[in-house]
């Protein structure tokens, strides 16, 4: 009996030994770790079989109790939980038949409470505490919070316990020289630190999600200077953070996110926090700057190998931290947009805030990065990334982002570039477009087209981009001053947007003008298609100007000002038009309007191409302030 | 008649196999590699016409591709793996030099595995990147590889998976056996405008079948703006459930998409020219089920009050099933499996009408008259404008199929004369063809129906010899064997020869595959004892026994010297498959090729009568001298080995006591034509015909062959020889038995049987054999009323009274510590006595 139990204790230190060998080198794929882990699990099961074989004894319950330990943190390296919680089970059912006492329950709570009652006195008090902090690890991968709290006084009796130990430790070392004690694989003093900070992160993220972000600062803040990883500790900076800018402190929310960062280099989404804070604080220079750093931080995180970026660390290796984040409001706040979304959003700032020419230069890049080869890497949902970090792509449709990236080309004064990037989407798109398209306006859904069914895009979308191309390559004719050109393309714009019919006509143009309650995506192409129209009327309505063709000029102008009164060129070219047709009153009537419009800076609500170009022909206000002061000398 | 093609076998490689996917694929420099569905993969020149390399693989090999660095990538059960052909060719040219004929030989093992994936079904190389294409319980998973920069195979690294849902095949019942094994997958993929992206190298690789550049405008039908502005490649993949799905390459956030849905296991999927209008632009993307169900996909005008255009899929039924198929600038081609037939895609594809032409013309496929093609490969053209096909048959060969160029429009010239005869020769050689493989059907079916029929006499037989209970309960099977025992003497020994006859006396016929088996074992060791240590088995193969034959087989059964009688003779019919069906059709049924089926027929008995010689009484003619030498040895070791030197040996007897009555009833007769004195025997001639019966008619099926009559001219003693050697005297004398005591009735008239000899084991054994052999006269004997209950009440009593005292004093004995001699010597005292005063057998 003797030797069969020493034979045990050996078969279980070969075990454990031979798990941590390969674990030494860090030579060792993934994959071999992988089933290097799912070897020695069955290893343990069966010896845990063997040892559960006989009935219930206190004088070997070290041995079994550490077997089952090995056996479940294998499990649970695995993700295997349930069988993991099911070995915990028996185990505790065998320990309450060796202190004789009567299990009468099968829940749980009140299971584990009789048991560390009853073995408080024995020599396994500790194996039992192990035990319980792998069931703790199970709740929190199963995200039973509330078992967890209610449980509070029994896991802090254990936290002290185990960390009381530390006198014990170098007991515990030299004993580890005799081969009669069971090792285990991880040091469950480790493995209870991890489990701690990791509540502690993963509570206070329900809980901000709750609303209770005061609460649960402080709890963040006293987890910050635990004994953990630093990814670990960054991501309580990165939380705090997260209550702060929730109880509206951004500037001490963005010190957080700085510490954050400055603990852990990989926490991208510190970076992205901010960003969001400072989009927030409509601080478009610090954003851009952000966006910037974060860009290249994406970039190289591409290169390297997904596992780099993963929290390790050296003692618990074997269980990873990501098993024990698994909350809902945790990912979404750890979430960071994927690498192109990031430069996308780079270069749109830039061309917002007016500085076009950088965003070209990452609009290019974006383009590039799109039609390279490697790039399948993002576009494939990569499954050797663990959950945590979970990538959200918000990039826009493909043609949207060509003439995104025309329109930045034309504010940097490249049209030839511009106007090579609109004809592919309208290579692309031309002999797909249907002969009209039918806006139903009573339903809700948009671009319901009749007979064309394109799946993905509807046949509107396909107007728009086509429409929108000839527009940018008006723009770009008037920018070389070629006006016969530019009024080409311009009409070419008109002629397809007269194609969008509505079904409700009794209506009229005049309900259908944008309001904020409208849909969002309805409202949304609407608008741009109106904007659209209002545009190339106004293109062609100067280009004709420019042509000295004052009639259409100011037909054309008009309709414009009709379908978008706001629209400052119109209004400015449309009074210029009237003063050279003399009729001089009506001029100063619309110029005094236009410059009654309160001055819009490009936004992000519409896309850049369908709003005010930043080139072509310009009148000086001040000229025509002049020009009013001698009509109205008063 | 349009012109036939021409057919031409280039390399047999043996029957396909049933668990990989049988595969021929053109590779660079005239390689053609060769699956044939089985775990190898054949490396073929065309230029040499000859086998350069055969690789081995650890399963069935589903899929293959070659890399623009030339490795061929190959899709096993068990993984992914690549080999560098380079080396491989080089290596099989190194060793060519002299012995040209020998391919080079190498399994590949697991250190040449890339991608570690169970049950690949499709391989697709991209650029750079491998997709692979493989099946999980719940979904399909099409998974991104990213190809190393090195050469050597090293783990290929994953960039990504999407997965499709499986969904229940809508597919017929008998097609969802053949997607059982490995539903057969495709993968192809689709370039937007004229070449691949740009991208190493590749271009070799990406500009033949699975790649083909579409039309745009059917591309961005098809694929969606995005994927046509991103010029991204779009994978498409065929799947065993009738699905054609798409996968753009290039986008971000793009997902596996379904395209179509067949609604039966997708076996092609290709895009034509049609009518080149943009060179290198496919216009029709065709797709075929494996029920004959043809799509084909072409862009189209859509009506005239709108501009733009659609896609159009038009959908035909060829008559399926369709094995394999692939098209080229026009034509479609595919396989029934019993002929390979073409389909012309319709050429003026502006008219409206265009999509009835295009049933029209799926309706009429013109045939090629070559059957049993397996996998085709891409058609290639000459210079010359014929058109070359390479397909691999059902039968494993290897095949070039060259069609003429077709001419359209030109009607119907006259061909030039030399043509004509080619055509002509080309028809009789075609006719020749059907005709032989007419034949060779014939005599298939011809040799299967000879196996029913003789199955059916099998079946029969076997029906007839397990059906034991009622029909013959003692009669003997209609099939069964009886034996002569004789002695003969070969190389100075003496030998007991059996010499057994199977009888059919069934209304069957014993065809070919039966086996005659006959087991000598000795009893005594039958079941218990001995492994068939001392057991003999003969093996008598035979062919055709008709009803009413005979079949008579000689065996030796035992030497003399050999003391172990009885001896038990079983005899059994054994039918094996091989023998039944030929070795190479059960070579087709594996896990069969051992197997028998084994029928008992009847078990015999060759006891100690059998095997003892009647010494003449007339004199020791017989006798040679060797004999009387022998006997002189034997007395003389005996004399050694007692060492007393005991000139008489002790005599031991044993009797058997009949009631003549009984014998009077059944062996009448059997003794009739012996003797005529009439029914009433004397007493003499019962005893004389007891010692008749028991020596030489036959019992359990041995009869003994012995010659003339040899019983002592009085008829109440022969003089035998026991197979051991000693002499044994039976002799027969009627006695009446009047019992002791009540004495009133008349005794009862008995014949005694006693059977003396020196040794022991010779009274014994004949013994037995008497009483077995009076056992079976009792069975014969009519049943009737005992007027003699009583007499054998009285013997019972004292042979009762018997067995007391005798168990008393064998247990006394026992009890008391004896030496074993002492114990020997009693026991045997014990046995004569029982045998002396023997039971009278009434």
């Amino acid at each position: 009996m003797l030797s069969l139990l020493d034979k045990w204790v050996q078969e279980n230190n070969e075990l454990a030994n031979n798990f941590k060998l390969p674990e030494a080198q860090e030579a060792t794929s993934p994959d071999q770790n992988r089933t290097n882990l799912r070897q020695s699990c069955s290893e343990f099961h069966k010896l845990l079989r063997k040892i559960q074989g006989i009935p219930p004894d206190a004088g070997h319950a070290e041995l079994e109790l550490s077997v089952v330990y090995n056996a479940s943190v294998c499990f649970i390296a695995q993700s295997q939980i349930v069988e993991a919680e099911l070995l915990l089970q028996q185990a505790t059912e065998r320990v309450l038949q060796m202190t004789g006492d009567d299990p009468d329950t099968s829940d749980p709570l009140v299971l584990w409470r009789t048991v560390l009652k009853s073995v408080r006195k024995t020599a396994f008090h500790h194996h039992v505490l192990y035990l319980l902090s792998l069931q703790w690890a199970i709740w929190l991968t199963n995200s039973y919070l509330k078992t967890i709290r209610d449980f509070q006084e029994e896991i802090s009796a254990l936290l002290e316990t185990l960390s009381g130990k530390v006198g014990d430790d170098c007991r515990n070392e030299t004993k580890a020289k005799f081969p009669d004690v069971p090792k285990l694989i991880t040091d469950p003093r480790r493995l209870v630190e991890l489990l701690q900070i990791c509540t502690i992160i993963t509570q206070g993220a329900e809980r901000l999600s709750e609303g209770w972000s005061s609460e649960v600062l402080s709890d963040l803040q006293a987890a910050s200077t635990l004994p953990a990883a630093r990814a670990l500790v960054a991501y309580t900076h990165l939380l705090s953070g997260a209550c702060l800018a929730h109880m509206n402190r951004p500037q001490m929310a963005l010190q957080c996110y700085k510490t954050a960062l400055e603990t852990d280099s990989h926490c991208v989404c510190a970076l992205y926090q901010s960003i969001l804070i400072y989009r927030q604080l409509k601080n478009s220079q610090a954003e851009i700057q952000t966006l910037r750093i974060l860009h290249s931080v994406s970039n190289t995180k591409i290169l390297l190998l997904p596992s780099s970026s993963e929290p390790a660390m050296a003692g618990t290796h074997l269980l990873s931290p990501s098993l024990f984040l698994r909350s809902q409001s945790l990912s979404s706040l750890l979430s960071v947009p994927s690498a192109l979304s990031v430069l996308h959003s780079l270069a749109l700032k830039c061309v917002l805030h007016s500085r076009a020419s950088e965003g070209v230069e990452h609009y290019l890049d974006l383009l590039a990065a799109l039609h390279s080869e490697d790039q399948h890497r993002i576009g494939a949902k990569t499954m050797t990334d663990t959950q945590v970090h979970a990538e959200v792509s918000t990039l826009p449709k493909l043609p949207r982002l060509y003439l995104e990236a025309g329109a930045a080309l034309l504010m940097a004064q490249r049209p030839a570039d511009c106007m090579a990037l609109c004809s592919e989407v309208i290579s692309t798109t031309q002999d797909l477009l249907p002969q009209k398209v039918v806006l139903d306006e009573s339903e809700t859904n948009a671009a319901a087209t009749e007979d064309v069914k394109e799946e993905g895009e509807g046949g509107l979308a396909m107007f728009l981009w086509t429409a929108a191309a000839y527009l940018l390559q008006g723009h770009c004719f008037t920018h070389m001053k070629d006006w016969k050109q530019a009024v080409t393309h311009y009409t070419r714009c008109i002629n397809l947007l007269v194609k969008v019919h509505y079904k409700n006509k009794v209506a009229g143009f005049q309900t259908q003008i944008p309001s904020a309650d409208t849909d969002v995506q309805q409202g949304g192409d609407f608008c741009i298609l109106q904007r659209l129209k209002g545009l190339s009327f106004a293109g062609r309505g100067i280009s004709f100007t420019q042509m000295d063709r004052m009639k259409e000029a100011l037909r054309d102008l008009q309709h414009s000002l009709q379908v978008l009164p706001e629209g400052v060129g119109a209004g400015l070219w449309c009074g210029e038009v009237l003063w050279r047709l003399s009729r001089r009153c009506d001029a100063a009537a619309c110029w005094e309007k236009t410059w009654s419009l309160p001055t819009q800076p490009l936004t992000e609500t519409l896309p850049v191409y369908v709003q005010e170009p930043q080139t072509g022909p310009l009148l000086d206000s001040t000229e025509l302030r002049h020009r009013l002061h001698e009509l109205h000398p008063v | 008649m349009e012109g036939r093609c021409s057919v031409e076998t280039w390399a047999e490689f043996g029957l396909l196999g049933k668990s990989g996917r049988p595969k021929v694929k053109r590779g660079f420099g005239a390689n053609i590699f060769i699956c044939t569905g089985c775990e190898e993969v054949y490396v073929f020149s065309a230029n040499e016409r000859k086998l350069t390399v055969v690789l081995q693989l650890p399963g069935p090999v589903n899929d293959l591709v070659e890399s623009h660095d030339k490795q061929l990538l190959v899709a096993c059960r068990c993984g992914v793996y690549c080999v560098d052909l380079q080396l491989l060719l080089h290596r099989a040219h190194g060793s060519s030099g002299d012995a040209s004929s020998i391919p080079a030989e190498l399994k590949i093992s697991s250190e040449f595995v890339v991608v570690d994936a169970d049950g690949v079904s499709s391989l697709l190389l991209v650029g750079s990147v491998l997709l692979t294409l493989s099946q999980t319980d719940t979904s399909w998973l099409l998974t991104l590889y990213k190809s190393p920069q090195q050469t050597q195979p090293t783990a290929y690294e994953v960039l990504g998976s999407f997965h499709l849902p499986q969904i229940s095949p809508v597919v017929h019942d008998d097609t969802k056996l053949k997607a059982g094994r490995t539903g057969r997958s495709i993968l192809l993929c689709a370039h937007f405008g004229n070449r691949p992206p740009p991208s190493s190298s590749c271009d070799a690789v990406d500009t033949s079948y699975p790649h083909f550049c579409l039309k745009p405008v059917l591309f961005k039908l098809l694929f969606g703006v995005e994927a046509a502005l991103a010029k991204s490649p779009v994978v498409l993949c065929g799947l065993p459930d009738g699905r054609l799905c798409f996968l753009p390459l290039g986008l971000p956030g793009s997902r596996l998409r379904v395209l179509h849905s067949l609604e039966q296991p997708v076996v092609f999927a290709g895009a034509s020219v049609v009518v080149e209008t943009d060179p290198g632009h496919a216009q029709c993307l065709a797709v075929v089920g494996e029920q004959g169900r043809v799509v084909l996909i072409k862009a189209d005008k859509a009506g005239p009050e709108r501009r733009g255009s659609l896609a159009r899929f038009t959908e035909g039924c060829v008559s399926g099933p369709v094995e394999c198929g692939f098209v080229d600038k026009n034509c479609l081609y595919y396989s029934t499996g019993s002929d390979l037939l073409t389909l012309t895609l319709s050429e003026e594809s502006a008219g409206r009408e265009d999509g009835e032409r295009g049933e029209e013309a799926l309706r009429s496929p013109t045939s090629l008259n070559v059957c049993g093609v397996a996998a085709l490969t891409e058609p290639t053209c000459s210079a010359a404008g014929d058109v070359q096909l390479l397909g691999l048959t059902v039968g494993g060969q290897l095949r070039s199929i060259r069609l003429p160029m077709r001419r359209r429009g030109e009607g119907s010239p006259r061909p030039p004369s030399s043509q004509v005869g080619r055509s002509v020769r080309d028809l009789l050689s075609a006719i020749g063809d059907v005709c032989e493989r007419a034949s060779a059907l014939k005599t298939v079916i011809k040799s299967k129906n000879q196996i029913l029929k003789q199955l059916n006499q099998v079946v029969n037989i076997s029906f007839l010899l397990t059906k034991t209970e009622e029909p013959f309960p003692f009669e003997e099977k209609p099939i069964g064997c009886h034996a002569t025992a004789s002695w003969s003497r070969s190389l100075q020994k003496d030998t007991l020869n059996l010499k057994c006859v199977l009888t059919n006396s069934s209304p069957y016929v014993l065809e070919r595959g039966w086996t005659l088996s006959v087991t000598v074992f000795p009893l005594s060791c039958s079941s218990s004892t001995g492994e068939g240590t001392s057991s003999t088995n003969f093996m008598f193969p035979f062919y055709n026994l008709r009803p009413g034959e005979t079949l008579e087989v000689s065996l030796p059964a035992a030497a003399a010297g050999d003391t172990s009688y009885p001896l038990t003779v079983n005899c059994s019919l054994i039918l094996s498959l091989s023998g039944f069906l030929g070795e190479e059709e059960v070579a087709r049924l594996p896990g069969w090729q051992k197997s028998c089926f084994s029928l008992p027929l009847n078990t015999l008995t060759v006891d100690w009568l059998h095997a003892s010689q009647v010494i003449s009484p007339t004199g020791s003619q017989s006798n040679k001298e060797t004999d009387t030498l022998q006997a002189f040895l034997s007395s003389r070791q005996i004399g050694c080995s007692k060492g007393d030197g005991a000139s008489k040996p002790e005599r031991y007897s044993a009797s058997v006591r009949v009631s003549s009555e009984l014998l009077r009833e059944t062996l009448t007769l059997k003794s009739f034509h012996l003797d005529t004195k009439g029914p009433e025997l004397a007493s003499p001639n019962i005893c004389f015909s007891l010692l008749d019966w028991l020596f030489f008619e036959a019992h359990g099926g041995v009869k003994v062959g012995r010659e003339g009559n040899e019983i002592d001219s009085s008829g109440l003693a022969i003089r035998a020889r026991a197979p051991n050697g000693a002499t044994v005297k039976l002799s027969a004398k009627q006695i009446n038995v009047a019992e002791e005591n009540p004495g009133k009735e008349e005794g009862l008239v008995c014949v005694e049987v006693r059977i003396e000899s020196s040794s022991v084991s010779a009274v014994c054994g004949l013994h037995h054999a008497v009483l077995r052999r009076i056992q079976s006269l009792l069975k014969k004997a009519p049943e009737k009323a005992a007027s003699t209950e009583k007499v054998q009440r009285l013997g019972l009593r004292g042979a009762l009274q018997q067995a007391e005292i005798q168990q008393s004093r064998l247990s006394e004995a026992l009890s008391v510590g004896m030496s074993s001699s002492q114990t020997n010597r009693f026991l045997l005292g014990v046995y004569q006595e029982l045998r002396a005063n023997p039971l009278l057998v009434i």
